[in-house]
């Protein structure tokens, strides 16, 4: 039986009609539009689905998307700013730390939700963050090396939120 | 040379924004509206068996269900080298996986369910799934027609055998190589099989319009390649090329597994039998694994004569690959390393023979290194114990035969430039080699040193083509229409840097984009590691022939003397008026208006085409000599310091190094990301990869719970990438390709690691933590 | 992959509106983390009528030490267990396991109470339960029910769990106010792996021990014999020597494609060594940081 459900996409409030048993990676890709959290392996393996709940990245093919309801949900599109790309995005980019760019959405969250708790992470700690996002093209050192070479995250995703959320 | 702008700059890619943005769009991501249609394929469940009946009714009575299919409904055959697949299983299935049906719905719920109705009777036939089963006296034939299949006509089938293509070397004398020897030494190397694992799963879309017009979107490494097979296997149908289309969006990850055609066929089909909508076939992760191509298995027996001071006097190679069900692309790959499993050495005498074995397992085919790193394992460490047994320093035996310009190859051609010694001085310095290292804190620790050296060419038919229009815009930036695929390396940022140099407008300022065969000009398929050097050449063509007509227009229009001419910062300059710039911008598109207000030039357009004329396939069938089939060998040397805790197998590393010869580097930076990451996946094959079959042929670990590629915990702790540069005398600015050749070496520094720290010569890969550790309990127990 | 079968959803407030609505259906499944149960939607291996979430159950959130009990909250994940000030100054070593538990974005969702219902013969928080002698507390229409966690594992995938109950925290007593424990983890590699074979140990003053081995047999293995030999003896490398060669009488793991028989028992050896040389190390203030990996 389909459930109207409401939740926050990216700062904006969102209505949809779901059925129970619809996954929270397809409502998203296929229903609302949000292409940047990929299907890798649909069993929570591979970190390509990541998206943010209430700040914590988590594997959204595992996630049913009824259990989103009145939840606050952040995808990569939702980190820029007026078309800004963050310090983040930008060390990517200056490190080359991607390749074919499959894994970028679900990495750069990672690395986001890392670097909001510490902002000078070891790179242990960045690899222990990352750990759970594949990725078979840059043998990961690059991303690393983006992450450990930003000191200062200068605007953090949850400001961006504030600022983005919209009241009906 | 040494004042390019552009080219051997790190200049930033151009596709960044797009990728960190999330706003590059895959296969999946393209969006179709409401006419969509899914596919659900209907899979054989027995690695060999006849297909007795197949009933669809009730599928085709389920709820949602537009058409259900079957190979009666497709009798076709294709293939990329020999036409031995079929878009459906026809009178048998040949491996777990292959697809029988497909039943076509609305929605990915209703196809999934009434797969489930179709009702296929099977007689199960003796699985074969080890190449001794396949080549035993009179054996059970997987390909019965095998003696009529269309092939290349560098191709030898062996009819009524399981042996799909057999390449024979013949050089010398391999009598008096090993009479002249002063140690001949034989043993057997065994290479399992691996899979790709590109994050992103194969995917395609099949639009057959209303005007009869084919359109196939797909993830792919070969736009053109595929329009060619699918016009191919479709002209049954009254279709050919001008109504097939092929448009890629961008890949994530292909490895070689994206390349030729392996499931988008069903794409092609399948919209031809729903005619107006499009039809999605969506690979999942099992699949991705099971019914796409895999690195095929290969068993090596090597053979060395060699003399007292080092020098190689003979080679004997037997490889019998595991090619599976279908080797349509795999029996290149057979027929590629078996032209030149001797290794970047010198060596006067060489046998080879090279078997392409079918086996009721998923079919074979590209992955990158295309047969290299599967022979190199074998050869690499065999090369480390025959040092060994003379009591010579490896890395000196190498020196010492390492082949250089002007030798002779395998096949009869003459080697290129390259800087092999250079890469093996450099490895060697780079790990310190000689050096030995402790870990004195923890007496569990033993740490190896291990060394070997790499080569490949790039595997092509001889007429490989690449071809690049160029078109300028209002604002002075420009397109490069290539048909050559993105798939991570960075080739449309290279294209840009290329241009850039010639044209003088920055990389910021021009778009390359994902191809489309209506709009873009030809590329054979983005594969082999030869598109840095063939469509780079391509690119430079269009960019010169742009600045030709810029030049020729500006003198005629402005009254300028062509030879004065030149480009600099976007502008056209004169070498006799310091004054003159004129800006391309203004010109461009527009063209010159003179006085009595007519107008000179208009769109400045490029073109260019690279395509091989001195190769050819042509040899003689028994011996190989004569032929051309290699336009060129990227060669190199790699290094690793390796840990191993006695106790438990488990291996760290320190340090890898690699040092490869790339001729030019038009990007320092990408070849460096092509080493990094080339050299985790090919660790990742020695210590962690681990493809598993039962007896009936299933394989027991499709997903990456349990077919295990590494993690960002998993790294070695320090890459070192070395670049050497000894031009290739036709390619761009001297470049050559790199692509594949960065985890070519993985697996024998790693095997020859483990001999140098325990004094035990592993030759089964994997080489894991818990084979090493057994292994170690096994010698500590004697 | 869309799952095929629909179920009703609920998201009720509190425990006793969760077994109401238990009551009402004939196969409901209960979601907390989901990192196992929408995999088995997805493949059919669970078809349940209905899915009741319990995150919504605020009291199920809760990490609490009162009387030197430290009872943990069903919807509890392991991230907010490697997060939490009590656990990381009382119960370090739950830091240590639930470090070992997929990667970040598994444990921002799944629970250690999840864990054990699942119980499957490779999960992590077994032996940790086992070790620290855990009670697992269900919630039933009549009250709750208290159940030793050695009378929890019943074989592979069972558990003691009876219809329209629910599990709502494990109560895990402190052993001593000075103590030091150690988790080693057997997987293929550093990155995430589910374990083909585990041991917990603790080191208690005066002494005293307490070993149990996870995924080497259906059901995790306090290892009653190994703490006999240990117990009132000063760590000696005889006395590891001693131990190690009777493990192969306490487990019984197999082979797969994850491992062989052979090498997990190897491993347990020396897991087992590395461990409680650990653990000792760490009693006396000493010893690798909590989270560092000994193999």
């Amino acid at each position: 039986m389909k459930r109207t459900m409401t939740f926050t996409l990216n700062g904006r409030r969102v209505r949809i009609d779901v059925e129970p048993q619809e996954i929270l990676l397809e409502v998203l890709r296929d229903r609302l539009g949000v292409k940047s959290p990929k299907c890798g392996c649909d069993k929570g393996d591979c970190g390509s689905c990541s998206v943010m709940i209430n700040g914590k990245t988590i594997r959204s093919c595992l996630v049913l998307a009824i259990e989103v309801d009145g939840q606050r949900v952040m995808t990569i599109e939702g980190l820029m700013q007026n078309n800004e790309l963050t310090p983040l995005q930008q060390s990517f980019i200056e490190q080359n730390s991607f390749q074919c760019g499959f894994c970028a959405p679900g990495i750069i969250l990672s690395a986001t939700e890392l670097l909001e708790r510490n902002p000078r992470p070891s790179e242990e700690q960045v690899k222990e963050a990352i750990a759970g996002n594949l990725c078979r093209c840059t043998g990961y050192q690059p991303i690393i090396d983006a992450i450990t070479h930003l000191t200062r995250v200068s605007v953090s995703h949850q400001d961006n939120e504030k600022r983005k959320e919209v009241r009906p | 040379m040494s004042d390019l702008k552009f080219v051997g700059h790190d200049e930033v890619r151009i596709d960044g924004k797009a990728k960190v943005t999330g706003a590059a769009q895959y296969i999946d991501d393209l969006e179709f509206g409401p006419g969509l249609l899914f596919a659900e394929i209907v899979e054989s469940p027995y690695a060999h068996a006849e297909i007795i009946g197949i009933d669809t009714t009730k599928a085709e009575r389920a709820e949602g269900v537009v058409k259900v299919v079957t190979g009666k409904d497709f009798p076709y055959s294709f293939g990329l080298y020999m036409q031995d697949r079929f878009v459906f299983a026809q009178d048998r299935v040949r491996f777990v996986g292959e697809q029988v049906a497909a039943v076509i719905a609305r929605d990915p719920v209703a196809a999934k369910r009434a797969a489930r109705l179709v009702k296929v009777r099977y007689k199960e036939l003796t699985p074969i799934l080890h190449v001794e089963d396949a080549l035993k006296e009179k054996p059970l034939l997987i390909h019965p027609n095998l003696k009529n299949y269309k092939h290349v006509p560098w191709f030898y089938p062996q009819a009524e055998t399981n042996i799909a293509h057999w390449r024979k070397v013949k050089k010398g004398n391999m009598e008096e190589g090993f009479k002249e020897a002063d140690l001949v030494f034989e043993d057997t190397y065994t290479v399992p099989r691996y899979a790709h694992c590109a994050i992103e799963t194969h995917g395609a879309v099949g639009l057959f319009d209303h005007s009869r017009r084919l359109t196939v979107w797909a993830a792919s490494q070969s736009p053109f390649t595929q329009r060619n097979v699918f016009a191919e296997a479709l002209a049954p149908l009254g279709l050919s090329h001008q109504d097939v289309r092929v448009i890629a969006p961008c890949v994530g990850g292909g490895f070689g597994g994206k390349a030729g055609v392996s499931m988008e066929i069903l794409a092609a089909a399948l919209a031809t039998a729903v005619k107006g909508n499009p039809v999605k076939v969506n690979w999942s992760r099992a699949q991705e694994f099971y019914n796409t191509y895999q690195r095929q298995g290969v068993i090596g027996k090597t053979k060395i004569g060699v003399k007292k001071d080092g020098t190689i006097t003979a080679l004997h190679q037997t490889l019998y690959w595991d090619a599976g069900a279908y080797v349509e692309y795999g029996a290149n790959v057979v027929n590629a390393a078996g032209l030149s499993a001797t290794g970047p050495y010198r060596i006067p005498n060489v046998k080879i023979d090279s078997f392409c074995v079918y086996t009721n397992l998923p079919p074979g085919g590209p992955y990158r290194g295309f047969g290299y790193s599967e022979f190199l394992f074998g050869l690499e460490s065999h090369i480390n114990e025959t040092a060994k047994k003379l009591g010579m320093d490896p890395v000196e035996f190498r020196r010492r035969n390492a082949i250089k310009e002007g030798d002779t190859q395998t096949y009869g051609g003459h080697m290129n430039p390259s800087g092999l010694l250079q890469c093996i001085d450099k490895a060697a310095e780079a790990i310190e080699w000689g050096k030995k290292a402790e870990n004195k804190s923890d007496p569990t620790k033993v740490i190896g040193k291990g060394f070997a050296c790499f080569w490949k060419a790039p595997a092509m038919p001889p007429n490989a083509a690449s071809s690049a229009f160029i078109k300028f815009n209002e604002d002075g930036s420009l397109n490069i229409l290539i048909s050559a695929m993105e798939i991570g390396q960075g080739v449309l940022t290279v294209m840009a840097q290329i241009a850039a140099e010639v044209l003088t407008v920055p990389p910021s300022k021009i778009r390359v984009e994902t191809p489309d065969t209506d709009r873009n000009p030809y590329e054979w398929q983005t594969v082999a590691s030869h598109i840095t050097w063939g469509t780079g050449n391509a690119v430079k063509k269009a960019a010169e022939d742009c600045r030709e007509q810029i030049f020729d227009l500006v003198a005629r229009a402005l009254g300028k003397n062509r030879d004065d001419l030149y480009l600099e910062n976007e502008c056209v300059c004169s070498r006799t008026e310091p004054d003159f710039k004129q800006p391309l911008r203004d010109f461009v598109i527009n063209g010159f208006m003179m006085k009595d207000g007519t107008f000179r030039g208009g769109p400045i357009m490029g073109r260019g085409m690279f395509m091989p004329e001195f190769s050819s396939a042509l040899s003689d069938p028994e011996t190989s000599q004569g032929g051309k089939p290699n336009v060129h060998y990227t060669v190199g040397a790699a290094a690793v310091e390796l840990e191993i805790d006695r106790e438990t197998g488990r291996m760290r590393i320190p340090r890898v190094v690699v040092a490869v010869d790339v001729g030019k580097a038009i990007n320092p930076g990408l070849v460096k990301g092509q080493v990094v990451g080339g050299i985790v996946q090919g660790l990742a094959t020695v210590l962690y990869e681990d493809m598993r079959f039962d007896e009936k042929g299933r394989m027991l670990n499709p997903n990456f719970t349990d077919y295990k590629i590494p993690t960002a915990m998993d790294i070695p702790e320090q890459v070192i990438s070395i670049i050497v540069e000894v031009a290739q005398p036709d390619g761009p600015y001297g470049a050559r390709g790199v692509g594949e050749h960065t985890m070519i070496p993985a697996a024998p520094i790693i095997a020859n690691a483990i001999e140098d720290a325990l004094g035990i010569r592993m030759k089964s890969m994997p080489l894991t933590a818990e084979k090493v550790a057994l292994a170690i309990k096994t010698q500590d127990t004697k | 992959m869309p799952i095929i079968q629909g179920f009703e959803y609920y998201k009720p407030t509190s425990a006793s509106e969760v077994l109401k609505i238990l009551s009402k259906y004939k196969n409901p499944a209960i979601l907390a983390g989901g990192t196992d149960l929408i995999n088995n939607l997805k493949t059919e291996t669970d078809q349940p009528d209905a899915v009741v979430d319990i995150k919504g159950i605020k009291t199920l959130r809760g990490i609490a030490l009162k009387n030197g009990v430290l009872t943990i909250g069903a919807a509890v994940t392991f991230s907010d267990l490697i997060d939490s000030k009590i656990i990381n100054t009382k119960f370090p070593v739950i830091a240590e396991v639930a470090r070992t538990v997929g990667s970040v974005g598994v444990r921002n969702r799944a629970t250690m109470i999840g864990n054990i219902c699942s119980a499957v013969a490779c999960a992590d928080s077994s032996p940790l339960l086992i070790a620290y002698e855990a009670t697992v507390v269900v919630q039933e229409k009549k009250g709750k029910r208290k159940i030793p966690v050695e009378k929890w594992f019943k074989g592979n995938k069972r558990t003691a769990i009876k219809k329209n109950e629910m599990v709502i925290a494990v109560e895990i007593p402190l052993p001593a106010k000075k103590y030091a424990g150690c988790f080693v983890k057997m997987g293929r590699y550093s990155g995430e792996d589910l374990a083909q074979a585990s041991v917990l140990i603790l080191a208690l003053p005066e002494n005293r021990y307490r070993v149990a081995f996870g995924a080497v047999g259906p059901v995790p293995v306090r290892a009653k014999k190994l703490e006999s030999l240990l117990n009132g003896h000063e760590v000696s490398d005889d006395l590891i020597a001693k131990s190690k060669k009777i493990i192969p009488t306490i487990i019984s793991p197999i082979t797969d494609i994850r491992a062989s028989k052979e090498y997990r028992l190897h491993m347990c050896q020396v897991m087992f060594e590395r461990g409680l040389k650990a653990a000792v190390s760490r009693s006396k203030g000493n010893g690798p940081a909590y989270g560092h990996s000994l193999i």
